[in-house]
């Protein structure tokens, strides 16, 4: 991903203003996906966002913001679930969200589709996301997923697998 | 480049692809078709997870913050209780769950207005004492006189260090027997440390917390402990005793010897 500096102005109100306009849509988009729940995924963003502005002196490097973001709300996701333990949803009953394409027989496919990558064990699918929606590098996902690099490819590398057999487009898996 | 090599390549990101992989699929029409398949599933995925709007207002919500938080460090710093947002915003949905928390383990604040803690800090004191409870025959040792053993500031500062902080002065042992340290795991997401010395009136447990997921100080109790959640520095400090133990003593004793080195 190309640093980017996303942090301007010279106020902590400033930068941090920049900051959620710069973002705010993909945390969300994270969120969503991790939280297969609109008003949990926003509430999750909310507290993720509440943290940042109460911790931003404490971003070292403007570059890595969005990353640092994420984190954040790995870790909120983490403790809300610890102590609430959400009611199980019925995630093949989402609702998907309208892409320009309304084809009756291209929305049965993106339903399938979200219901597959909501399928996906959290260890494949959370690399996936970060680097469909954070366009995150490898490294990146990473330092967010605390792991080494190869863990993250081989993730990927499953996850991908997964998705082209559930669709067809492989017979098996191929073995990492 | 044999199959199984290309898919595993180019699996990790099929839209940023190198010469290499191109080359080799320019070359072989079966790697070709496994190119343009994995691409085009590629396209799907990055069009469908990204067609996730943000609700509208969101925006408008997250600047917000800046004000909410600064008026809650303005009146913590007058000693009063920060406001807490408009009740229908689902930042705050379960207030369900803190009424009933509140009228099992008698909750109580230390505060002159109602809105006291969240849910979220309230649901912090309901952690430490499932944990206790688990994990309660360290306490149960201390109480019978079953464990005589006694830490040195070194032993301890080596489990303090778990969760971000230490003990900055030999003079707090003077006072107090520590029979347990050891790291905790109340909050599996953040790193704990967990430490059991004699009360006056049985075991005592100080857990700090390298997070801040309180921000009031509050008191709780139930049937059997009796505790308070107290902000401090980075993070949080959680003291439980039995229902007749005077906490507040070792609160400050506590707050005051311990340093936060992250």
């Amino acid at each position: 991903m190309d640093e980017i500096p996303i942090l301007q102005g010279n106020t902590k109100k400033q930068r941090y203003e920049s900051l959620v306009a710069a973002v705010y849509q993909d945390v969300y988009r994270y969120a969503f996906w991790l939280c297969k729940n609109q008003p949990m995924a926003e509430d999750l963003v909310q507290e993720t966002f509440l943290r940042a502005w109460r911790s931003l002196e404490s971003l070292q490097n403007d570059k890595a913001a969005k990353a640092w973001l994420f984190t954040i709300l790995r870790r909120e996701n983490a403790r809300q679930y610890e102590r609430y333990r959400p009611e199980l949803v019925d995630i093949d009953g989402q609702s998907i969200a309208e892409t320009d394409d309304n084809e009756p027989d291209s929305k049965m496919d993106r339903q399938l589709l979200h219901n597959a990558i909501n399928r996906l064990e959290s260890d494949y699918r959370e690399p996936l996301l970060l680097q469909v929606i954070g366009g995150f590098s490898g490294k990146e996902i990473a330092d967010i997923l605390g792991l080494n690099n190869n863990a993250v490819m081989t993730r990927l590398f499953r996850a991908r697998g997964k998705l082209k057999v559930e669709f067809g487009l492989d017979t098996v898996e191929i073995e990492d | 480049m044999n199959e199984i090599e290309f898919r595993k390549r180019l699996y990790t990101n099929p839209l940023e692809v190198s010469q290499e992989l191109l080359a080799a699929a320019g070359a072989d029409p079966a790697l070709q078709k496994i190119l343009d398949q994995t691409r085009e599933l590629e396209t799907e995925i990055v069009a469908l997870v990204n067609a996730v709007e943000a609700p509208s207002g969101l925006a408008d919500k997250l600047m917000a913050i800046t004000d909410t938080a600064s008026t809650e460090t303005e009146l913590q710093n007058l000693g009063d209780v920060a406001s807490k947002p408009a009740a229908n915003n689902n930042f705050f949905q379960y207030y369900a769950i803190a009424a009933s928390l509140l009228l099992a383990l008698g909750v109580t604040f230390s505060l002159t207005f109602d809105s006291g803690p969240s849910s979220t800090e309230i649901a912090v004191g309901d952690d430490v004492l499932r944990h206790l409870y688990l994990d309660g025959f360290e306490i149960d040792e201390v109480n019978n006189e079953l464990n005589t053993t006694i830490f040195g500031l070194p032993a301890i500062n080596a489990v303090m260090a778990e969760s971000g902080t230490r003990l900055v002065s030999n003079d707090l042992l003077q006072n107090l027997a520590i029979r347990s340290a050891k790291p905790c795991e109340v909050m599996p997401a953040f790193q704990s440390a967990h430490l059991i010395f004699e009360g006056t009136q049985g075991a005592v447990s100080v857990i700090v917390i390298n997070n801040r997921p309180v921000s009031i100080e509050y008191s709780f109790h139930d049937e059997r402990f009796n505790g308070i959640v107290v902000p401090m520095g980075e993070g949080n400090m959680v003291l439980v005793g039995e229902n007749n133990e005077d906490l507040e003593q070792y609160k400050t004793l506590f707050a005051d010897n311990i340093d936060w080195v992250i």
